[in-house]
């Protein structure tokens, strides 16, 4: 299945752009989604565990599964103010 | 409540007259402005970059909360884009009854904006380097 992978600050400078399509297996949870990126960017791997994960807008649980067309962003470590 | 992101130079006073009301005898603006050194290093920008949409929920669920916990009015802009040393990149304006519940909102506010807010730093630095800050895990509203 296709989901839409929106990349932030330094997470984004490792992706290369802000936004990409990507095809990820059909069932694919947020956990999950951590070994697919980093076979793609192995400069994603020390970042992940410090990505918090939006899925459609909101915050989302490891456990929570991904579907066709989600808007799925990776959300580093902040530093608003 | 009032909360936004801007692409444009906060207006301080256009952030206290969101909140000001006869009935709220306190009112506490708090301004966060770029710092011009980082450690050794001289700032001369910083650029910053939200998820918009998620950043402009939680800002509006952070006053919200805020307004309901300490009976007051909060408003919170907060910029996008690039901001040069000395200029505000945060407007906090809370109002309330009295003093106590406007200073304990300001403060929560900000607090709680550095956590939980998806917006991102990036500063440039005199000699034309730039870099990232990212500083506090993200972590969901309470």
């Amino acid at each position: 299945m296709r989901i839409r992978l929106l990349a932030f600050a330094s997470a984004g400078d490792v992706l290369g752009s802000p936004e990409t399509d990507l095809e990820v297996p059909a069932g694919t949870r947020v956990a999950e989604l951590g070994a697919v990126l980093t076979q793609r960017w192995p400069a994603l791997g020390p970042l992940w565990p410090r990505l918090a994960v939006a899925v459609d807008g909101e915050l989302a649980r490891p456990d929570a599964p991904l579907a066709e067309n989600s808007e799925v962003a990776l959300l580093p470590p902040v530093s608003g103010g | 409540m009032f909360a936004a992101l801007t692409e444009e130079a906060i207006a301080a006073e256009a952030v206290v007259a969101r909140v000001a009301h006869p009935s709220r005898g306190a009112v506490v603006l708090f301004l966060g402005t770029v710092r011009n050194r980082h450690d050794e290093r001289q700032v001369v920008s910083i650029h910053y970059a939200a998820y918009r949409p998620l950043a402009e929920r939680v800002l509006a669920r952070i006053a919200a909360e805020l307004e309901s916990e300490h009976q007051g009015a909060v408003a919170i802009v907060h910029r996008l884009g690039e901001v040069a040393a000395g200029q505000a990149s945060v407007a906090i304006a809370v109002a309330a009854p009295h003093r106590a519940a406007a200073y304990a909102a300001s403060r929560q506010a900000l607090e709680r904006l550095k956590r939980e807010a998806p917006i991102w730093k990036r500063e440039h630095y005199a000699g034309g380097e730039s870099a990232w800050r990212e500083e506090e895990s993200l972590v969901p509203g309470r």
